[in-house]
């Protein structure tokens, strides 16, 4: 997906677009820091189409998703499939903030298919962390966004295949 | 008499959203079809007099479902409420017959004005 710009721009979008949506969505005022996720926590993935070959994690404490969701459904206690549907609505319009900035910045449109939701800690095969942003909201609950890139030797393999 | 809308979204998330900015406007929610099939099934019994539309879904996405809708109805009013807000979005919603595009995260004051465009 930086194919077209550099790391660093990609970093600020990601960064601005998940402020944004997270506060505008749920409420919830996230801010960049050191401390990643515990040990329960779910995970919403989407991969880019269109040659980009790449995809976005987020991995976050299922308690800061389930407030997240209260939040959103305006109600005291979400079920399992609450948790996950809001899950993957919020990945999707982040997402959808980030391809769209992407887009006004560099004309090159990344779409996206359905997000995916996983209890737990979720690696995409054939793929590589590039970077990782760690955040945390007031009540110390993490959350990372996980950029990753295809790995070198399926590139390579790709490219002797064509 | 307020104006009637049938949400077409596979989450109940924007449901409760658009719920959230059309309190106190002069419109309602009449129905709420999570694919773009129960859409195509559900319009000619609920007669909305407009439709909000996503277009990422399970099994039919919303850009085909809105073109076999307006296929079936041509007064059809209806908005495409989407996060793929990108040119060639915008040309096939409107090349279809779509009345308008919101991308979320929504706001009211810009879902009413699409609204009211779409329902001139």
């Amino acid at each position: 997906m930086n194919t077209f710009m550099t790391r660093e721009a990609l970093e600020q979008i990601l960064d601005q677009a998940l402020q944004d949506v997270t506060e505008q969505t749920a409420g919830v005022r996230l801010h960049q820091g050191d401390q990643p996720p515990g040990e329960d926590l779910c995970t919403v993935h989407i991969t880019f189409d269109k040659g980009f070959g790449t995809s976005l994690t987020l991995c976050a404490d299922t308690s800061l998703l389930a407030r997240m969701a209260r939040n959103s459904f305006h109600e005291d206690t979400v079920t399992q499939e609450d948790l996950e549907e809001f899950s993957k609505e919020y990945f999707n319009v982040l997402c959808g903030k980030i391809t769209g900035a992407m887009y006004r910045a560099t004309q090159v449109a990344a779409h996206f298919g359905q997000p995916v939701f996983y209890h737990g800690r979720y690696e995409p095969q054939g793929q590589e962390v590039q970077f990782v942003l760690t955040y945390a909201d007031e009540q110390s609950e993490g959350a990372q966004l996980i950029h990753h890139v295809p790995c070198v030797q399926e590139t390579q393999a790709a490219l002797n295949e064509t | 008499m307020k104006r009637r809308i049938m949400v077409v979204d596979d989450s109940r998330l924007v449901r409760v959203q658009l719920e959230d900015v059309l309190q106190g406007t002069d419109y309602e929610i009449a129905a709420h079809c999570r694919s773009g099939e129960d859409a195509i099934e559900q319009y000619a019994v609920v007669q909305p007099d407009l439709v909000t539309m996503d277009i990422i879904m399970q099994g039919m996405d919303g850009l085909d479902a809105a073109e076999i809708i307006l296929k079936n109805h041509p007064d059809a009013r209806i908005v495409m409420i989407s996060s793929l807000a990108y040119d060639d979005t915008f040309k096939r919603a409107e090349a279809i017959g779509a009345r308008g595009f919101v991308d979320k995260p929504f706001h009211q004051e810009q879902l009413l004005k699409v609204f009211g465009q779409a329902l001139r």
